[in-house]
This record gives structure tokens, C-alpha cells and sequence, in this order.
């Protein structure tokens, strides 16, 4: 190996001869000068001086970020961008987020400081150091305890250090380098190369999505998604009448259609029939407002039958008559509910709750129309 | 008999006597400031005695438990600093004496002992044959005679072992600290259900017996941990205290109290997802009417603060940061149990002289007691045989 | 009760006799250099089958759908989910031995920790499976398991536990491996250094990228590994509580208790010990480690296995009393259910497996005996296994109404699953014993006598 010198190296076999020569070395005043053990060595870092190491705030930097950016990502999905209203809690439901945000903290401050620490402050990966696959890395790597001081060194002097080493009781040799060797710089933030990374990046991602977002959806991967069972209108082999949708049982009531016992009979109707709603101001509203969609294009904005239909159908009847103003709400309510002469049924359209809220802005039309002494003062 | 005991500075010494005179004064001005809260407001002055019985509880008991701990455990950087603990178990016997006029009062702190409300609640009544003040006597009675057998068991080994220097007395101690683990993990969970849980009968939670327990464990560490800190600044136990002593104890302090934090949001987490009116209200009431801004003080004092006074690694070796934490601790711990008893008497926080009677006299009492111990025994267990291994301890 | 009074004065050596740190080097890179016994290949054989087993049950659940396994209305959840927490417990012990103990500067787990995590990553491997074939479509997971953006504008529900488990099972698995690797990085530049053939030089070498020994490095790998230790010990009890949640946050009687969350984590250590306990010790005999996996250790073992035990008979106890003592009849049901119903036998299997076998550990002769050891291991897991059956499927076969009732009956497929799992788990490890050092050579190396400066007495704690 016709090459120039590295470092110096001397390999010791106990821990306390180590650390003896250790502080030996660093009281000599090299500084560039590193041991290596097969395993750490207690009381190595204050033999050698070394600093304290700052690992911990990597971590510190990490475990912040990790739980600000979860905790504000969750809080951004739950309750900005996709509000959903889960077992009743408030979207922000932030002990909820306690848990995820929790969990990437850990993960954020574990992954940056190992990366970090391997990157930075190892500078690894690095596999052609000079040091690497020498007799004396083979020793230390196994049971011996060994000592390297740098030719870089500003105090060197391979007499001197062969003779300190020597005289800590060190097994000396020598650790030289080819120049090709050291001078190789890893390409790592070569154009070239990066550019290739953003490509992969870009390919990764738009694969990604074609593949999450179309091509699993598609045939032949949504095979789950013809299931054997009978859908509506379908054929169905089980049933004689080969009818997949089964007849409800008779009898049968469907939620929120109590089917309405005084068809034909509006004086029972208006007998029998009390309006369950009070006259509030939201009850009001929603009554005007159904009023306006479903029953002024007849009868007028205000009831009086003065609609623009008029004269092209028999006119419709003014709401303020004696006979309206007299019936019972019951009997609206059937007429709303029945129809009445050319006015058709709208118990499709309008719900058993808006009729009677109808009913109670009729009420309000015309205690405006005819207002009692009361009123006025 | 090796020459680490002459690092021993002196086996026996009395505590230095600006502390012992606290300890009096706290118990004193205590006791005068209690017989004023029990002839003013004797309803409010029982809540306290209560709070104030629980919190000597979790140091004595506590201390038992550590006593245990370290036998099972096999650990030796806290061998040198036992005695401590044995000191403070001693307070055991003084939890009788505050419990007597709890017991003359049951009926103010405990709706079940009202027979004509048990009779008309069907849940109440299910749960009679456990909540009746006969059993619950009985309870507390065998709780003490165990925590008193196993603690006497302990010390006499232990002191004897000053003596004679026989490792067979650590054998024993190991034995018996094996069996009384699981007789205390029974033991405080059924204690904390009666004292605590039981204040509102309707609540229950499985969790609660461990959070009490790590509240109290948390509790009695700090009161350890700034005696061992406080008094080996001023010289006692031995020479050549070292760091890595130190870091011990904020390590687990700081372990414990993560732990505590833990367990605590558990049982929130668990109550508020579910959100069943049967166990929800217990939540609720400490949130609403000012008790919010208690129940926000707790997580701060008992777990955000103290957590990142201890979080890096010289803080937990750092003796004045040490004991500002431990006193800080037990602080929250009286927060705790006062969180965890007043909203049941009280629609929103009430604070006066009557919440300040009882944490001075069983502080007071408890530096007394360990005043009059140490005075007494040996410092540090000399004839321990871990105790060479404990001074020599490093990380 | 023992014989022989202990000697308290001085510490329990890690490694039994005085071996040199070469010899050790020499005694655990041995499997990696030599043909495997016929033992090996038998086991791999037994082990490779029941994974073929578990594939071709893989294979066709993915063609047909879970309608294949035994899940009805109201058991919903099945052997899917039992399993599920069953191997994400095993995989507790590996981080535990070598976070917790580390922590608490137990030097005994020297010996034991390399396979434990390494285990651990085969545990929750095994784990992870039943929870993604049991979305029904595996393939389609990533988009509403992982907040992963899409066409359709959902996000996934950070409100439910399922999605938590999802954060917390991914964080432990990256962790686990990230703590496993960093421990390997010195022992495979040994192996490095004593490669002989090309083909492990090239390997190894950019395996352990490129460490050398330096002080310089110790220093911040040391402290790093502080760190993670610190860091994982509290996101091993994070992920069997998040993984309680999943059951305690609901409104289902035997599921909705607050002890849930230290309860899981207790079983969890409680099981992965067991199975630890079980794989060590023919580890230990196959490849003739009794000197540095020593009796003390697997004493320990047993110790923790009692005390984790106990921990969760004292859940049983508590759970039971306040069903009672809650006064909610349908919390009493389940319980008087758990053991006076259809599923009762297994009840019986829970207590006796988990509460009443492993106090036999109070006595020395069974702690210290290898054969007792294995057998309650074995008992063990099969008494956490029906602990996870008992919580999921005797909690949800009796729901409110009882025209809802309904019993639970697996199918060969769901056998075929649990057996191909058990099939992956030893594969895995088989593998891992032959190919890479089951012992961690550098952390050994440090705690043998004379391997530290004396003046820390003899052998202080790597880390």
C-alpha cells in the first residue's frame, strides 16, 4: 500500500489500561485522536473530554413538532374540513386527539433523533472510511480496546506518538489510506440524483393515486362488490310470485305516516282534531313559509284569494270569510289534508306538522284583517 | 466490618432543630386551627379531617409500600436512605387517632349511613350489604391490623439487622414483602372505594383504588425524596453521595407522576367517550361552577409542571430542582384529594382557614413523628448487607 | 423456603463463569456459520406447514370475503379481533424487557432482550394481519385506514378508537424496529469484521453502515438509546391501552370499565412474557447458552409472570366487584354470564390458566425448574388467549334484546388463521436464530466481570 499515513493506532486489553491511555492522549493535547471499544466503556467521555452530547434536543424538537402538527392536523380534519358528528361530541373534541397525537409525537421524536443521529452525527452511511477493514478494527470490533491518533493532528509526530503509545503499553501499528480512497465524496446532492429522487417522488404519487383512487374500483378488483343477495325489482327464484320485494304484512304503518281517520267526515274532523302547536315565533315562521310555497299561488299571499291564478280557474275563496273564520282548526286541517272541491290534497307535500303550523298563520292572517279592540291598544 | 461504614458520617443524629421546630409549630398551630373549624363548621371541618386522614394514609401506607418495594425489588441505591421510609411509616398508628372523629361523624360525610334514603333507592339498597357502617368498620380495622403487622414485622427485622448484622433478616423481609404486595393492592383499592368512592354511593369507576394508589405513591416519593434530599445537603446518611443517587430518585419520581397522568386521563377518557349518565356526573360536577379551574389546576400541578421540571436529564439530579418538585407534589396531592371530596358537599370551591388546618397538622405530625424516630434509631441501616452496594451505586 | 441463603452483599452475575469477550463473540455468531441441525429443520418443516395453512386460508378469505369465518349479528367481532389483541400482547414483553428493564437497570435482560424485540416485530406482525383482512378489503385499507388524501374528500374519523389503534400499532412497529435495528448496528459490524465469505462481508457491511467502534459515537448511541428507551417504555403501555379502548370506550356491559386501559397492559406483559419464556428456553438449550441466559434469568422471567399474573386476578376481582356494586343489571348479567353461561368452560380455562396456575411461581422448585417453567408458559398463553375470547366473544353473543342472542361458532377458516399465525411467528423466528446474533454480543460483552474500569465495580450497566 504504497499510501499516506492515517493515523497511529495502538490496541490495549483492558478497560483500565484504555482509559489510562485515553487521558494520557488527551493530556498529551491531541486533539483529533478516537478510541474504539466493542462496547462503551464507562467514564470513556470524561477520560476522552468529550462534550455533552445535544441528542436530547433533537429529540426535544422532534416530540414538539410531532404533536403540535398531529394535534393541529386532527383538529383541522375533525372539525374544519370533514365536520362529522360522532357519538355526540362537539367536533373539536380534543381528548379524542390526545391518543393519535400522542402516538406520532413518539414517533416523530424516535425516528428524526435515530435519522439524525445517523446522518449528522455519524455522517453514515459511510463504508470506506480508512479505518474500515484494518487488522485493528478487526480487533476492536471483537475484545481489544484500541486507541487512534490522526496524521492530521496539528501536534503529530509519528515518533512521539508511537513512543507515547508505546509507552502506555499499547500494541502500535499503523493505518494507512489511498488517496482515491479518502478523496471519495459521496454524490449525494448531485443534480442527477436528485432529480431522480423528485421523479420517483412524482411517480410514487401518481401511481398511488390511480391505484387508491380508480384502478381498485374497477373491474377485475371489485369482485366483492357483486354480493348474492336480491335487490329491489329484482327476480327472486325463493318466492312463488318470483317478486324480490315482499309485501308488508297488512296492516302495516310506516314510521311517520299515521294514516288519517277522517277522510270524508270533516265535521268529525273539526270535532275531534286539535291543533298540537302553539303559536310560537319559529312555529309561525315555518307555517308562513310552507303558506307561501303551497298555498298562496290560490289563495293569495294574505289568504284574501287574490292570487294571480285568478279568473283563469274558478276564483279560489278568500281565507277571511265568516265560514273559514268560524270553522274549527280541524276543519282546515282536513281540507289541507283531503282537498276541497278543485283544491287537490296536499298531504303528500306538506307534513302533518306544517299543516298545523299552516293553520296557525291562517289564524295570524286574519286576526290581522280583523283585528279585535284588544289588539289595537 | 468494611470500610464504607466509616463513610457513614454518624448512624444516629437528631434532625436539625429548625425543622423539628417546624414540625411542632405546623402541628400545633394545626391542632388549635382545627378545634375552631369543628366548633365553627363542624359539617366543613370533617370534610378536611377527611382529606386530611386520607392524605397521611397515602404517605404511611405508602411508605409501607416502598419499604416492600425495595425488598422485592431487590434495589439497592435506595438501601442507604430506608430508614427514611421506615420513619415515615411510623405516622401508621396516627391514622386512628384521625379517623376517630370521622367515624363519630359518618353521617355527615356518607349519604349511605342515612337508612331512610338506602331503603328508597333501589340502586343505594342493592349495594347495602357492602355499604353499611358495621362492614365498613370491620374493613378499616383489618386494613390497619394488616398495614400495622406487616410495617412491625419490617422495622423489627430491619433493626434488629443494625445489630446483628444477619442476612437472614433480609430474607424474611423479602418473604413477607412478596406476600404483602398483593395484600396491599387489595387492601388501598378497598380503602379508596370506602373513603373516597363511597362519597357519592351512585359513582364508580374500576379504575379508582389505582388511581388513588399511584396518587398516593407519587405523594409519598416526594415527601421521601425531599427528606433524603434536604437532609443529605446538610450532611446526614453518608459521605460521597453521589449524582447518580440523586437522578434515582427524580427518575422514578418523574416515572410515577407520567404514571399517574396516565391512569388519571385514563379514567377521564374512558367516562367522557362513554358518556353514561350513571358514571358521567362525577366528571361533571368538577366541571362546572369554578370547580373547572380546579380540575385544570390538578392536571398542571400534579402532572404539566412537575413533568417538565423533571424531564431532562441533569434536572432530575439537580437537588434544589428536586425538592421544589417534591414540595410542589405533594401540594397537588393535596389538591387531589381535595378535588376528589369537596365538589360531592360543595356546588363550587370553597377555600378558608378550615382547608388549611389539616394539611398543617398532618404535615406537622408527620415531621414530628420522624423527628422523634430518628432521634431514636439509626439513620442508615448499618447492618443491611445491600447497603455497601447501595453507597457504591452507579448508574 | 430456599435451601441455599442468597448473598446479598454482592450482585448476581449476568453471565455465568468468566467467559472472554472472543469466546462470546465466537458462541453467538456460531449459528450464523454453521449448517443447522436436524432440529431446525424439523421445526422450520412444522413451523412452514402451519404457515401454508394460514396462506391458503388467506388466499381464499381475499377471493370470498369474512363471511367465511364464524361472525354472526351480534358477533360482530370473532376470532379476527381475539387474535388480533392476543399478538399485539405477546408483543409488549420485547419492548418491556428491553425499555423497562433498561430503564430500571435490570442487567439480567442482557441476554434475553435481542430475540424478545425481535419477537416483538414477529408478534406484531401477526397482529397487523388479522386487523387488515378483517376490513374485508385489504387492498382498499390505506385509504380509510391512514389519512390518505382522495377523490372521495374523506378523512378518517380521529374520534373512533379503531383509528387510534391504527396510529398506535404502526408507531410501536416503526419504533420496535427502529430500537431493534439501532441495537444490531454494533454487533453486525462485528460480524462484519468476521465475515469469511464475500457474499456476508457485502451484507453485513452495508448492514451496519459502516460503524467503527468510535467513542465518538458511543457517546451519542448511548444516549439515543436512553432516549428511546424513555420513549418506548410509556408507548408500550400507549398501545394495549389505546388497544383496551377500542372495547372500553363503548357502551357494552364487560367491555365499558375504566380499569381497562393498565388491566390490558398488564396481560400483555403477563402473555409476552409467557411466550418469551417459551421460545427462550429452547433457544437456550438448542444452541447451548445456558452461561449467559442463566436460571437467575428465566427465576426473573417467572417472577414478573407471577406479579403481571396476579396483576390481572386482581382486574378480574375489581371488575367483578363493581359490576356488582354498580347496581346496573346488565354490567351483573354479563358478569354472572362470564361464568354461569354457554361460555362458561372457558371462564373456567381464564381463571384457572391465568389466576390459579401461575401462583405455583411462589415456590423456588417451580420457578427454577426449566420443564415447569415451559409448561405454565404454554398454560398461560392459552389462558390469555381465552381471556381475549371471554372479552370479545362471551361479552357480545348475549346483546340487550335477547331475541338478539346468539352463539359464536368458528369455522375451519377461523382455526386456519389463528394456526397460519402461529405458522408466521415461528418461521420468523426460526429464521431470525439462524441468521442474525439472537444475543446482543456488544451488551453482553460489557456486563462480563472485568469488562468495565473497576473502579465501577465489576460490570456497570451499557447505557
Amino acid at each position: 500500500m504504497a499510501n499516506s499515513l492515517y493515523s497511529i493506532v495502538a490496541t490495549f486489553e483492558s478497560p483500565d489500561t484504555i482509559i489510562k491511555a485515553a487521558k494520557a492522549v488527551r493530556d498529551a493535547g491531541y486533539k483529533k485522536f478516537d478510541v474504539h471499544t466493542p462496547f462503551p466503556v464507562h467514564g470513556m467521555d470524561k477520560a476522552m473530554s468529550l462534550p455533552e452530547t445535544k441528542l436530547g434536543f433533537v429529540t426535544l424538537a422532534a416530540a414538539i413538532l410531532g404533536a403540535v402538527g398531529m394535534i393541529s392536523f386532527a383538529s383541522w380534519v375533525a372539525a374544519v374540513d370533514y365536520p362529522l358528528v360522532i357519538g355526540g361530541k362537539p367536533y373539536w373534541s380534543w381528548p379524542a386527539f390526545v391518543p393519535v397525537t400522542y402516538e406520532i409525537a413518539v414517533l416523530a421524536s424516535v425516528v428524526l433523533t435515530v435519522v439524525i443521529m445517523i446522518v449528522f452525527f455519524f455522517k453514515f452511511p459511510n463504508i470506506s472510511h480508512p479505518l474500515h477493514d484494518t487488522p485493528y478494527m478487526k480487533k476492536v470490533s471483537s475484545d481489544k480496546f484500541g486507541v487512534s491518533i490522526q496524521a492530521q493532528d496539528e501536534l503529530f509526530n509519528e515518533k512521539k506518538v508511537r513512543e507515547l503509545l508505546q509507552s502506555l503499553g499499547g500494541n502500535v501499528d499503523a493505518v494507512y489510506y489511498s488517496d482515491e480512497f479518502i478523496n471519495f465524496k459521496p454524490q449525494l446532492f448531485e443534480p442527477k440524483f436528485l432529480l431522480l429522487l423528485a421523479g420517483i417522488a412524482m411517480a410514487s404519487s401518481a401511481g398511488g393515486y390511480l391505484l387508491w383512487n380508480k384502478i381498485l374500483f374497477l373491474p377485475p378488483y371489485d369482485w366483492m362488490m357483486e354480493q348474492q343477495k336480491v335487490k329491489p325489482q329484482m327476480v327472486s327464484n325463493f318466492y312463488s310470485d318470483k317478486f324480490a320485494m315482499r309485501q308488508p304484512v297488512e296492516g302495516t304503518v310506516a314510521r311517520g305516516y299515521i294514516p288519517y281517520p277522517y277522510k270524508d267526515k270533516p265535521d268529525d274532523a273539526g270535532k275531534y282534531l286539535v291543533n298540537p302547536l302553539l303559536p310560537t315565533k319559529q312555529v309561525l315562521e315555518l307555517g308562513k313559509k310552507k303558506f307561501l310555497t303551497f298555498c298562496s299561488p290560490c289563495h293569495g299571499n294574505f289568504g284574501q284569494g287574490d292570487s294571480r291564478l285568478r279568473g283563469q280557474f274558478p276564483n279560489p275563496p278568500s281565507l277571511h270569510s265568516d265560514k273559514v273564520r268560524g270553522w274549527p282548526d280541524g276543519n282546515i286541517y282536513h281540507v289541507i289534508t283531503n282537498g276541497q272541491n278543485v283544491m287537490p290534497s296536499y298531504q303528500y307535500q306538506v307534513s302533518r306538522e306544517e299543516r298545523w303550523a299552516i293553520i296557525l298563520y291562517i289564524r295570524t292572517l286574519q286576526r290581522a284583517l280583523n283585528a279585535k279592540e284588544s289588539d289595537l291598544q | 466490618m468494611n470500610e464504607h461504614l466509616n463513610n457513614i458520617i454518624v448512624a444516629k443524629k437528631e434532625l436539625p432543630s429548625s425543622l423539628v421546630k417546624l414540625g411542632w409549630v405546623l402541628t400545633m398551630l394545626g391542632l388549635v386551627l382545627v378545634g375552631i373549624s369543628y366548633i365553627t363548621d363542624a359539617q366543613r371541618a370533617v370534610q378536611n379531617n377527611l382529606i386530611g386522614f386520607t392524605f397521611l394514609a397515602s404517605v404511611s401506607v405508602g411508605a409501607v409500600f416502598f419499604i416492600a418495594l425495595e425488598y422485592i425489588a431487590g434495589a439497592v441505591w435506595s438501601t442507604p436512605f430506608r430508614r427514611v421510609t421506615e420513619f415515615l411509616a411510623a405516622t401508621l398508628p396516627l391514622l386512628i387517632i384521625l379517623a376517630i372523629p370521622l367515624f363519630m361523624n359518618m353521617h355527615n360525610l356518607f349519604e349511605w349511613t342515612h337508612t331512610d334514603v338506602v331503603t328508597s333507592d333501589k340502586v343505594l339498597h342493592g349495594k347495602a350489604s357492602y355499604l353499611n357502617v358495621n362492614s365498613f368498620t370491620i374493613r378499616f380495622a383489618v386494613m390497619m391490623a394488616i398495614w400495622m403487622l406487616f410495617y412491625l414485622v419490617f422495622r423489627k427485622h430491619s433493626f434488629v439487622q443494625d445489630l446483628n448484622h444477619d442476612q437472614k433478616h433480609t430474607s424474611i423481609n423479602i418473604k413477607f414483602a412478596a406476600v404483602f404486595i398483593p395484600v396491599y393492592a387489595i387492601s388501598i383499592s378497598l380503602f379508596a372505594f370506602d373513603w373516597l368512592m363511597s362519597l357519592t354511593p351512585h359513582w364508580f369507576s374500576t379504575i379508582f383504588g389505582v388511581y388513588y394508589f399511584i396518587g398516593s405513591i407519587v405523594c409519598t416519593l416526594s415527601v421521601i425524596t425531599y427528606l433524603v434530599v434536604s437532609l443529605a445537603e446538610k450532611g446526614y446518611f453518608f459521605k460521597g453521595i453521589t449524582e447518580d443517587h440523586y437522578y434515582s430518585f427524580g427518575a422514578l419520581l418523574f416515572a410515577l407522576l407520567s404514571f399517574w397522568a396516565y391512569i388519571a386521563f385514563s379514567q377521564f377518557m374512558l367516562i367522557w367517550y362513554a358518556n353514561l349518565p350513571e358514571e358521567n356526573f362525577w366528571f361533571i360536577a368538577r366541571w362546572k361552577n369554578g370547580w373547572e379551574y380546579i380540575s385544570s389546576a390538578l392536571a398542571l400541578f400534579h402532572f404539566w409542571i412537575p413533568y417538565f421540571m423533571l424531564v431532562s436529564r441533569p434536572s432530575k439530579m439537580n437537588k434544589g430542582n428536586l425538592k421544589r418538585t417534591a414540595l410542589l407534589l405533594i401540594a397537588a396531592h393535596f389538591l387531589d384529594l381535595y378535588w376528589m371530596v369537596m365538589p360531592t358537599f360543595h356546588a363550587s370551591p370553597v377555600f378558608s382557614f378550615h382547608e388549611l388546618a389539616f394539611p398543617m397538622l398532618t404535615l406537622g405530625l408527620i415531621i414530628v413523628v420522624f423527628a422523634i424516630q430518628s432521634k431514636k434509631y439509626n439513620m442508615v441501616p448499618i447492618g443491611d448487607p445491600k447497603l455497601e452496594r447501595g453507597i457504591d451505586f452507579r448508574l | 423456603m430456599s435451601a441455599t441463603l442468597m448473598d446479598y452483599t454482592k450482585e448476581v452475575p449476568v453471565v455465568e463463569g468468566t467467559p472472554t469477550a472472543a469466546s462470546l463473540d465466537e458462541a453467538i455468531s456460531k449459528p450464523l456459520y454453521t449448517f443447522p441441525k436436524r432440529n431446525w429443520f424439523i421445526g422450520l418443516a412444522i413451523s412452514g406447514s402451519m404457515l401454508l395453512f394460514g396462506i391458503i386460508t388467506v388466499t381464499w378469505l381475499l377471493w370470498k370475503g369474512v363471511g367465511i369465518w364464524g361472525i354472526n349479528q351480534p358477533v360482530e367481532w370473532g376470532f379476527d379481533v381475539v387474535n388480533f389483541v392476543f399478538w399485539v400482547g405477546i408483543g409488549h414483553a420485547g419492548t418491556l424487557i428491553s425499555a423497562i428493564l433498561f430503564l430500571l437497570r435490570q442487567k439480567w435482560r442482557t441476554g434475553i432482550a435481542r430475540f424478545a424485540e425481535a419477537m416483538t416485530l414477529f408478534a406484531v406482525l401477526c397482529a397487523v394481519q388479522f386487523v387488515l383482512f378483517h376490513t374485508g378489503r385489504p387492498w382498499l385499507a390505506i385509504v380509510y385506514l391512514f389519512p390518505y388524501v382522495t377523490q372521495h374528500g374523506v378523512w378518517v374519523n380521529f374520534i373512533s378508537p379503531l383509528e387510534w389503534d391504527v396510529f398506535a400499532v404502526n408507531t410501536y412497529f416503526t419504533v420496535s424496529a427502529v430500537f431493534w435495528y439501532v441495537g444490531l448496528i454494533p454487533d453486525l459490524a462485528t460480524l462484519r469484521d468476521r465475515a469469511t465469505t464475500k457474499m456476508r462481508k457485502t451484507v453485513f457491511t452495508i448492514l451496519s453502515l459502516g460503524w467503527r467502534f468510535s467513542n465518538r459515537h458511543w457517546q451519542h448511541y448511548e444516549r439515543a438509546y436512553l432516549i428511546m428507551a424513555g420513549f418506548a417504555t410509556p408507548l408500550v403501555l400507549s398501545v394495549h391501552t389505546i388497544v383496551s379502548f377500542d372495547f372500553a370506550v363503548s357502551v357494552i356491559p364487560g367491555w365499558h370499565s375504566t380499569i381497562f386501559p393498565p388491566y390490558f397492559v398488564a396481560g400483555a406483559i403477563f402473555s409476552g412474557f409467557a411466550m418469551v419464556q417459551n421460545v427462550l428456553i429452547v433457544t437456550r438449550k438448542a444452541f447451548n447458552f445456558e452461561y449467559l441466559i442463566t436460571m437467575d434469568t428465566i427465576e426473573k422471567m417467572n417472577k414478573i409472570m407471577l406479579l403481571t399474573g396476579s396483576m390481572v386476578g386482581f382486574a378480574y376481582l375489581t371488575e367483578s366487584f363493581i359490576a356488582w356494586y354498580s347496581g346496573n343489571p346488565f354490567e351483573q348479567f354479563t358478569f354472572l354470564n362470564y361464568a354461569l353461561g354457554p361460555y362458561g368452560w372457558s371462564a373456567a380455562v381464564l381463571i384457572s390458566c391465568n389466576v390459579l396456575l401461575p401462583q405455583l411461581f411462589w415456590f423456588k422448585k417451580v420457578r427454577t425448574s426449566l420443564l415447569a417453567s415451559f409448561i405454565l408458559a404454554i398454560f398461560v398463553n392459552v389462558g390469555m388467549w381465552f381471556e381475549r375470547f371471554i372479552i370479545i366473544v362471551v361479552s357480545l353473543h348475549r346483546d340487550y334484546l335477547p331475541s338478539s342472542w346468539r352463539m359464536f361458532i368458528p369455522t375451519v377458516w377461523d382455526f386456519g388463521m389463528l394456526i397460519g399465525s402461529f405458522g408466521l411467528f415461528f418461521t420468523l423466528v426460526l429464521l431470525f436464530v439462524k441468521f442474525l446474533p439472537s444475543i446482543s454480543m456488544s451488551e453482553i460483552k460489557s456486563v462480563i466481570p472485568g469488562a468495565q474500569p473497576s473502579h465501577h465495580g465489576n460490570g456497570a450497566h451499557h447505557g
